[in-house]
Order: structure tokens, then C-alpha cells, then sequence
């Protein structure tokens, strides 16, 4: 692993002196900052998920895939995790999921070890939406939105008013409900995945993790899953941790961002202190100029690919 | 928010009422759902009239349907819990309600009560706990064209069915139980071989498929030692499935079974249904998914073992009925459910006319219309499906 000092926790913060997010806290308008004054101490901002020491691997790989000694998920906030192709950042989500188990280091959820937590006790603490899902054919967005109730529901018990309301405002917050009737496999892949929010969301979970939620749909789809997670970020507060391919889209909507490179984490802060000219070129093997002005955040233009010997994306 | 157990429940305070309750059963039964009941019932009825009248003693439709309807054996509850509960419970029963065990029948009602109506009665239960159970492991290994003896069951069941007949023949009365054993024994066999650190479906069916060829050969090894033709037959029977010669005893055994596994499976539909979403965000949604899959294997492996232990390996019935259900119903399973306890009576009993009175007076194995019949089904419901490939 190169780069072992920068893999520890909080480079972004440490390496500039001050208050490094109030300079740069206002370049959109519509993101609220609950605790804007603790961010220049980042450890007085309290994380829904953190990772200690650890090792995160799969049973067929003999080394780990993700090595990390602290990974943070800022409560209140949208962290985005980017990185090149096989650079850890689905394997990090999963491990944070409780869907992985990690070979060393723990996860803990409010302080607690994901461990000790019972299935559906952690299902009604942390969403998930995996990259790619399938529902068998005749089922309706209702009903699809219904089964993200599953870890509020006894065996035996019947759906409750608050289950109807939970979906209701799943249903709406996800912006589907003309969709509601229609089976899930007549929709575009757009309207698929705004579908599978709802349901995420109809978990009621102070935790959202989301697994490249834009990364095959058009344009006009990505922007509206985006804007969902704003949405439900700002008014519900809810912490979401999500997998972007995209940089430049990351940079936009998040708060933080946790670039990953070779399983370790590169570099972790606000986007205008993580999305540098150097970032680009030692994660992402491409030259470009980054325009740290525009009030959207940082702005990328890509020039060609840097040739760096192990080239593998 | 952190609760001490995790499966234990929920924090809502807003607990579903009976109205809750009773909207969610009627939410159920939609216009094609009670259609396949109403058409699958009128075939059972027809089925199952035609099946009483006909025999050696051959009497009009219009006497069978009065002899099932017999008022007297309707009115005896002493007679109606010896034949359905037993001997030895309806006597105790009889004793504490001071009923009677015997009533004075008409001739044709108990050739209809005591001789052809089990055998109905038998098909119908029969139909139930195969189409259940196709329904489940349809789910479980995601795949449709799983059937109740994708997991080695039948081959299990037909292996302990051979050895019992040609090997250890002076046990021949306890063949259903060895059955049905054999059968569950290859299943846990089946797990056992595609357990590693946990399932998946393609590591299930495979491994089924391997304890499959394996008792298969061993199944057929076995048919070489037979000395007799009559045991080939009967051992023939078994494995393909017959109804030939069923009683209230074989009823008294698929009975509870069926009522029994058809409960759990309509109380695990939401389970399955989650499961169909994929293992992922089955498990992200809070399901232990190896536990779910184990038990709803095990309730599926309890309804095939229990239609195996009365009427042998009946095949076809567990793939087939699962899918027409669907194509009427949908894949909601908590209506393909409701829908393959209607349809796969249906598709037995009306089976079962064929196999009884097609080549009169010889009987064939019900088992073999059922595929002549589900084959061609099955080809006609690829055909016209265009994506059968989604489950």
C-alpha cells in the first residue's frame, strides 16, 4: 500500500490550518449544514458510520481488497465514495452495509458493532440499494415499495397504518406516484431505480447507503435520483453514503467525498479540498484542470489519460 | 434507537387491527384469482363425480352426486371422524359426545364413501402439497423450473422405495414412511453438499443434480435384482406415482399434512416474495436469508414427502401447476399460493379420471398422465410466454 499517511483519517482537514468547510460551506445554497460550527474540529461532528483497522476481503481472494485503519460517514451529511474501477469503493459500501463481513477492524453503527446488531434491527437503522436489482415480472411499484417494510413487520403481522404511511411518503418523496399501479418491469431504467429508492426508503432508516444509483441511467434520470437523496438528506435528515462513478456528479451533490485507490483511501473532505489536479492524476490517471470556483463545486475538465505503467482502467 | 433483539419487533406503536387484517385477505382475491378457484373447483367436482360413478358397480352422475351428498353420512359426525380421523380418535370422540360410529348406508353410498371417494380425496390433497411445494423451491432456488424434486427428493424416495421392495422386502408396510424419509434424507444431503459457509440457488440445484444422478443409477442398479414382475410393477407405481388402490388410511396421512403445509406456506408467501427480489436485497431488508431459505425448503419437503408417502413420485404437477397459476395470477406469491391449491387438485384428480378409466379395465400410474398432459402444457406455455425467462 503506498500512501499509508494519507490513508488515515481526516487528511483533507489536517492539512489545511482552519475552518476549511465554512469557506466553502455556501456554493450551493440548498445545503443545509446542521453543525457548521464544529467543522473546523471534524472530530466534534459525530459519525452515524465509522470503520476501525480494517480489512475487507472476499472468501475467493487470498489478500484483502480494502485496507483502511478509519473510515468516517458523517452523521447529517452526503459522503460520496469515487474511485477508478477496482479501486474498493463497492466492497467499502458492503462492508458498511453489514453485508460483508470484515476479516479484521469492525464497523460500528452509532458507536455500536454492526455485529451485534440483529438482521432486521439493522435493517430498520440502514437502507441499502444494491447496483443492480431485479423484481420478478407482474410486481407493482406498490408493491415493490410495500416490501421495504419487511424489517418492520413481524412474521405473522399485517400491515399497519404506519406502514401504509411509510410507503405513502416513500411513494412521493421518490416522485413515482403516477407509477404506483404499474408492474416494475413496464418501467425505463430510470423510473426502475427511482422504484427501488422508494422502496429503500420506505425503510424509514436513519441510514442510507446506495451503490452507483446513477450509473446506467440517462442524464435527465441521474440528475432527479440526485436530487431525491438531497431531498431526503435536507428534510429528513437522513446520512447517505453513496457510490459514484461519476466525479464531477459527486463533487456537485455531496458533502464529503472518500476518494479510494487501490482499496485504500486516498484522500477524504469536502469536495473542494479532495478534487485537486494532483487527485485526478494519482487516482484517476487522467490529466485535467479543476476550476475550484464555480459555485456548482468544482468543475473537471478531463485533457487524456496519464500513463502510469500499471494501467488498468 | 437500538433494541435488544433484532427480529423481535417493531417501534411503531401503531399495531395492525383485525380491519387491517381482513383488508389484506381481501386484497388478495381478485378477479382472476377467484376464477382460477371457481374453474379449478368445477373440474375437481367433475373430475372427482366422474371418478365415483364409474367402476364396477356403474351408477349415473345424478346417484353419484347423491351418494357424496348422502345427508346420513353428512349428519353422522361419529362416521365422518372415523373416516377422516381414524379408528382410534373417532372412537374417543364417539365415547365423549355419545355419537354413533355406524349408520345405515344406501348401497351406493358406501361404495362412493368407503371405496372411490379416498382415492379422489387422495388426488386432491396430493395436488395441493405438489403444487405448494413446486410453488416454494420455485422461489427458493430461483429458478422456474424447479420442481418439489429438484433437490434430490425424488431420487431419495425412489432409491429408499426400490431398496424396501427388492432388498428389504419383509418391510414392505413401512414403504410410505421409508419414502418419504429417503426423500427428505436426500434433500438434507443435498444441503449439506452445497453448504459452504452458506447456499446459493445454482449451488443447490447442482448439487441436487449430482445426489440425483448418483440414486438415480443406484435406483436403477436395484430394478436388476427384482425377481418377481410384480414387485417391477408395483415398484413402477411408486416411482412414476399412483393413486391405484388409495384409502381413508392414505387421506388420514396427507390430510393434516397438506392442511398443515398449506398454512406455513400462505403465512411465508411475504417471505418468498422477498426472497424473489434476490438474495442481496433480501438480506439488505433485514431477512436472514439461509434461515428463510432452510424452513421454507423444509415446509416444501414436507408437503412433497407427504404426497410421496401416499401416491409415489407423481411428477410434472409441482413444475407445471406453479406456472399456470402465474401466468393468471401473477408472481405475488401470496395469491400463486391461494391459486395452486386450487389448480393442482384440479390437474390430479382430472389426471387421475384418465389414469383410471382411459384403458379400463387396466389402470395406469397417475403419474403418467400427468406428464403426457404437463409436457405438452409446458411447450404450449413457453410458446405463447414471451418472458417465461422471468420468474
Amino acid at each position: 500500500m503506498t500512501g499509508n499517511d494519507r490513508s488515515t483519517s481526516r487528511p483533507a482537514d489536517e492539512r489545511t490550518n482552519g475552518d476549511t468547510r465554512s469557506n466553502t460551506a455556501s456554493p450551493a445554497g440548498d445545503r443545509t449544514r446542521p453543525t457548521d460550527t464544529a467543522a473546523s474540529d471534524p472530530t466534534a461532528k459525530p459519525s452515524a458510520i465509522h470503520g476501525e483497522a480494517l480489512r475487507i476481503g472476499y472468501p475467493s481472494t487470498e489478500e484483502p481488497v480494502v485496507t483502511t485503519d478509519r473510515v468516517d460517514v458523517p452523521a447529517g451529511e452526503v459522503t460520496a465514495l469515487v474511485g477508478p474501477n477496482g479501486s474498493g469503493k463497492s466492497t467499502l459500501l458492503k462492508a458498511l452495509a453489514k453485508q460483508l463481513e470484515p476479516e479484521g477492524g469492525s464497523v460500528l453503527l452509532d458507536g455500536r458493532d454492526v455485529a451485534e446488531y440483529g438482521p432486521k434491527e439493522f435493517a430498520r437503522e440502514v437502507g441499502l440499494l444494491a447496483q443492480e436489482n431485479e423484481a420478478p415480472g407482474s410486481t407493482t411499484v406498490e408493491e415493490l415499495v410495500y416490501h421495504g417494510r419487511y424489517p418492520h413487520r413481524g412474521f405473522f403481522e399485517a400491515v399497519s397504518t404506519a406502514d401504509d404511511e411509510a410507503v405513502d411518503r416513500a411513494i412521493d418523496l421518490a416522485g413515482v406516484d403516477h407509477l404506483r399501479e404499474s408492474p416494475v418491469s413496464d418501467l425505463s431504467g430510470g423510473q426502475k431505480q427511482l422504484v427501488w429508492i422508494a422502496m429503500t426508503l420506505a425503510q424509514e432508516t436513519d441510514v442510507l447507503l446506495l451503490d452507483e444509483p446513477t450509473t446506467y441511467l440517462d442524464l435527465r434520470h441521474q440528475l432527479q435520483v440526485m436530487e431525491v437523496i438531497r431531498e431526503l438528506n435536507a428534510e429528513r435528515g437522513v446520512t447517505v453514503a453513496v457510490v459514484l462513478h461519476d466525479l464531477s456528479q459527486a463533487a456537485r451533490f455531496a458533502d464529503n467525498l472518500i476518494a479510494m485507490k487501490d482499496g485504500a483511501i486516498y484522500d477524504w473532505g469536502p469536495p473542494r479540498k479532495v478534487v485537486t489536479e494532483a487527485l485526478l492524476e494519482d487516482v484517476f490517471g487522467v490529466a485535467a484542470t479543476v476550476d475550484g470556483d464555480t459555485p456548482e463545486g468544482p468543475t473537471i475538465t478531463p485533457h487524456r489519460p496519464v500513463d502510469r505503467g500499471d494501467d488498468e482502467s | 434507537m437500538a433494541e435488544a433483539s433484532g427480529d423481535a419487533g417493531t417501534t411503531e406503536t401503531t399495531r395492525p387491527t383485525l380491519r387491517d387484517r381482513l383488508r389484506d385477505v381481501v386484497a388478495l382475491v381478485d378477479g382472476s384469482l377467484s376464477s382460477v378457484a371457481l374453474v379449478s373447483t368445477a373440474i375437481v367436482l367433475v373430475g372427482g363425480l366422474v371418478q365415483v360413478s364409474f367402476g364396477t358397480y356403474t351408477m349415473t352422475v345424478g346417484q353419484a352426486w347423491n351418494a357424496v351428498f348422502d345427508p346420513a353420512v353428512w349428519s353422522s359426525p361419529g362416521l365422518l371422524a372415523r373416516l377422516f380421523l381414524g379408528e382410534t380418535i373417532a372412537g374417543w370422540l364417539a365415547g365423549h359426545f355419545g355419537w354413533h360410529l355406524d349408520v345405515e348406508l344406501a348401497h351406493e353410498t358406501i361404495i362412493v364413501w368407503n371405496v372411490r371417494l379416498p382415492r379422489v380425496l387422495v388426488g386432491a390433497f396430493v395436488g395441493m402439497c405438489l403444487a405448494v411445494s413446486g410453488a416454494i423451491f420455485q422461489a427458493v432456488t430461483r429458478n422456474e423450473l424447479a420442481s418439489p424434486y429438484i433437490l434430490g427428493v425424488s431420487s431419495g424416495a425412489g432409491l429408499a422405495i426400490l431398496l424396501t421392495l427388492v432388498v428389504f422386502s419383509g418391510m414392505a408396510t413401512f414403504l410410505p414412511a421409508f419414502a418419504a424419509l429417503g426423500g427428505t434424507a436426500a434433500f438434507l444431503l443435498v444441503y449439506a453438499i452445497a453448504w459452504q459457509g452458506g447456499t446459493s440457488p445454482v449451488r443447490l440445484v447442482l448439487a441436487g443434480v449430482i445426489v440425483g444422478t448418483v440414486f438415480q443409477s443406484l435406483q436403477t442398479g436395484i430394478f436388476f435384482f427384482a425377481d418377481d414382475v410384480g414387485v417391477v410393477q408395483s415398484a413402477i407405481a411408486w416411482t412414476t406415482g399412483s393413486l391405484t388402490g388409495t384409502d381413508w388410511e392414505q387421506v388420514r396421512i396427507v390430510l393434516p399434512v397438506t392442511l398443515f403445509v398449506s398454512v406455513l406456506a400462505l403465512a411465508g408467501a411475504r417471505q418468498l416474495n422477498v426472497l424473489l427480489l434476490g438474495e442481496r436485497t433480501a438480506r439488505s431488508l433485514g431477512m436472514s436469508v439461509e434461515r428463510v431459505r432452510f424452513l421454507l425448503s423444509a415446509v416444501a419437503i414436507l408437503a412433497a414427502a407427504g404426497a410421496i408417502s401416499v401416491a409415489g413420485i407423481v411428477g410434472f404437477v409441482g413444475l407445471i401447476v406453479p406456472h399456470m397459476v402465474r401466468t393468471v395470477v401473477g408472481s405475488d406469491y401470496r395469491r400463486l399460493i391461494v391459486g395452486c391449491l386450487f389448480v393442482g387438485p384440479a390437474l390430479v384428480v382430472g389426471a387421475d379420471v384418465g389414469a383410471r378409466l382411459a384403458f379400463d379395465p387396466i389402470q395406469i400410474p397417475v403419474g403418467i398422465v400427468t406428464g403426457v398432459v404437463g409436457g405438452p402444457y409446458f411447450l404450449y406455455l413457453m410458446r405463447r410466454t414471451r418472458h417465461l425467462g422471468e420468474l
